[in-house]
């Protein structure tokens, strides 16, 4: 499988403060894929260089094999929903139809006016007027029409209530399963992802912390308790991505090639989100050092 | 690209009609009135010497709104009008810069947009190309169209002011600070220009307003250095020698003891542009101050008793006396032959400025790309 994102020591400075150091990664392609990081890990940074928004300071980038933004052609392949959903508040959701039909050879008229229909929003609604979940819809509808092969979403749900979130998500599902694309998307919030990524990218200080297939990366993963000890003593073939310990329990999140035997740990399943969150936790310079937490 | 561009300036394309159609309206009201007095001034059929004095009459009948009875603005409707036209014609340029040019990129970039536009499948080149041209030569168009209503408008004024009438406002040559850069092609250089301007500033500074500010006051700034100091060495200028009778001149009162004396008329060159006067003498050395024999004509002129300062402030006695030394004046000028050139070329710079500032702001849309 190719990669739809490649990117190789890509960096990103803004006068002398680097947005996005040394990143290099490659996604692959087939996968909705989130892209999880603490804020200012340099998600936006790197969906901004990866849509031609900005020119790399460092480093190469490469989008479907190609320059980002390197002509009708490139653009045409990548549909990109930006942060914010950005629409043009004096046109009507009419007009925006209107303005992806004659900017994109490849839309797709018949698929616009069917999502416009299904999510019941008005043609003739100006823009300026929506909601945030209606305005990330006609958006998406963009995005989305002009029938990419990879489709970027940059924080879509970030400014949307709970109940807008899910239907946005829900949407976007039923949406990419119609079509052969790759989709990227951001998220600070794992729970977000959690429903819709069948791939994972945990970005941190713009490196790569972890990636891999939600499944494997799940059944590769386990939360041991158990009486305290020193994480360090642990067998090999395990490796400690968090630990907590009370004065009398440890509690270990593991990454391990196989099962864990030893009969002193309780072993249970970990979720995408507590994985996430324990890889941003843990400090680029690992310690497995016994913490005593008072 | 050519639907979204005409979507979102449809409006302002709508008020510029509007505006050109009221101005129209408003002229072509008031024209017939005024071509009838011209037709009935003599002015067709006169020869020779007589023409300045029926110009001048033609003029002030018009200034003094004589006959006047059709509109309730007053009776100096056509200086009124006169003086509007050219300032609307001065303004629409920038106008067009400020509301057109500056918002162009900088609201695009403010509303975020930007980012929905530029992926579509149209590159930023492509987008700014068609943006720039179509509503470029909008602005250029209607710039021009104001300038051609004037003109058209005001042709008895500008043929009695050629006769050499001349009455209230209504006495610039083709070479005056109204005149020229109200007619002729100077609109279309300067409309591309603020244009370009505005849309340069407006992705700089990326926010309308602010840009609307600064493409105001920069255009100001090039409105008032290129008379001055571009315009009359746009073309390298002529020179000539005249008595201080022959060259209209007046001795100035108020520089004594210093001689300044500004020329009206270049001998032979009628309609020429004056750029710069001054007393000479016989060597055609300058001469910087009044002859110090000609103090006593300074004193009289001066005095309240004996003063027999001249309707343009100036004193007979000393124009003789100083022209009795032998000074006379050296004139530099542009010749009447030069106001095409000096049409294309002022125009030609401001259209290069436009073309630059585009392809900075191609440049620059384009650097941010990697």
């Amino acid at each position: 499988m190719t990669a739809v994102i490649e990117t190789e020591g890509l960096g990103k400075r803004y006068h002398k403060l680097w947005a996005l150091a040394d990143c290099t990664l490659s996604i692959p392609a087939g996968h909705v894929v989130g892209l999880v990081g603490p804020n200012g890990a340099g998600k936006s940074t790197l969906i901004n260089l990866a849509t031609g928004m900005l020119a790399p300071s460092a480093g190469t980038i490469e989008v479907l094999g190609g320059r980002p933004a390197a002509g009708p052609a490139q653009l045409a392949r990548v549909g990109y929903l930006a942060q914010d959903a950005p629409v043009y508040a004096g046109f009507s959701i009419a007009d925006h139809l209107r303005l992806g039909a004659h900017l994109n050879p490849g839309w797709d008229a018949d698929m616009a006016r069917g999502r416009i229909d299904r999510l019941d929003l008005d043609l003739h609604q100006k823009a300026g007027k929506l909601s945030g979940g209606q305005r990330a819809q006609v958006a998406l509808t963009l995005a989305v029409a002009k029938r990419p092969e990879l489709l970027i979403l940059d924080e879509p749900v970030a400014s949307l209530d709970p109940l807008a979130r899910r239907e946005f998500l829900q949407d976007l599902m039923e949406t990419v399963a119609d079509q052969e694309v790759s989709v990227v998307l951001s998220s600070h919030l794992i729970s977000d992802l959690e429903r819709v990524c069948d791939y994972v990218i945990v970005l941190v200080n713009s490196r790569v912390r972890v990636a891999g297939p939600v499944d494997e990366l799940l059944a590769a993963h386990q939360l041991l308790s158990g009486p305290r000890r020193d994480p360090a003593s642990l067998p090999d073939g395990l490796e400690v991505i968090s630990a907590s310990h009370t004065d009398v329990q440890s509690t270990l999140l593991v990454r391990s090639s196989g099962p864990v035997l030893d009969p002193v740990w309780t072993v249970s399943g970990v979720g995408l989100e507590d994985l996430a969150l324990a890889y941003m936790k843990q400090p680029a310079a690992r310690s497995h050092h016994l913490e005593v937490l008072k | 690209m050519m639907w979204l561009t005409w979507r979102q300036f449809r409006a302002q394309a709508i008020t510029a009609v509007a505006a050109l159609a009221a101005f129209a309206i408003v002229l072509a009201l008031t024209e017939s009135h005024m071509a009838s007095m011209y037709d009935s001034s003599g002015l067709t059929s006169c020869h020779g010497g007589t023409c300045a004095g029926l110009a001048t009459t033609f003029l002030v009948q018009l200034s003094s709104g004589q006959g006047v009875s059709f509109l309730p603005v007053g009776a100096n409707v056509y200086v009124l009008l006169y003086f509007l036209s050219v300032l609307v014609i001065l303004v629409a340029p920038v106008i067009t810069g400020i509301f057109w040019g500056a918002p162009l990129i900088a609201r695009e970039l403010e509303a975020g947009t930007f980012r929905l536009t530029w992926n579509q499948s149209v590159t930023r080149t492509r987008w700014l190309t068609v943006k720039l041209a179509l509503i470029g030569v909008a602005a250029m168009a209607v710039a021009e169209a104001f300038s051609l209503l004037q003109a058209w408008w005001a042709a008895p004024i500008g043929k009695a002011v050629g006769l050499g009438g001349g009455a209230s406002i209504f006495g610039e040559g083709r070479f005056g600070w109204f005149v020229f850069p109200s007619h002729g092609i100077t609109p279309l250089g300067y409309a591309a220009f603020a244009f370009a301007l505005g849309v340069t500033v407006g992705l700089l500074i990326r926010r309308p307003i602010p840009a609307m500010a600064a493409t105001l006051a920069i255009f100001a700034v090039f409105q008032a250095v290129v008379p001055l100091w571009i315009r009359p060495n746009l073309f390298p200028t002529s020179q000539t020698t005249a008595t201080i009778a022959a060259s209209g001149a007046n001795v100035s009162l108020r520089a004594n003891p210093g001689l300044r004396l500004t020329a009206s008329i270049v001998p032979g060159q009628p309609g020429a542009w004056i750029i710069s006067s001054e007393g000479v003498n016989a060597a055609g050395q300058q001469v910087g101050t009044i002859p110090a024999s000609c103090e006593q004509a300074v004193s009289d002129a001066l005095s309240p008793h004996t003063g027999t300062t001249g309707a343009s402030g100036g004193s007979t006695a000393l124009d003789n006396c100083v022209a009795s030394h032998g000074i006379r004046v050296a004139e530099s000028y542009q010749p009447a032959s030069h106001y095409w050139p000096l049409q294309f070329a002022e125009t030609g710079f401001y259209l290069a400025l436009a073309l630059a500032l585009s392809w900075y702001c191609f440049w620059r849309l384009n650097r941010r790309r990697s």
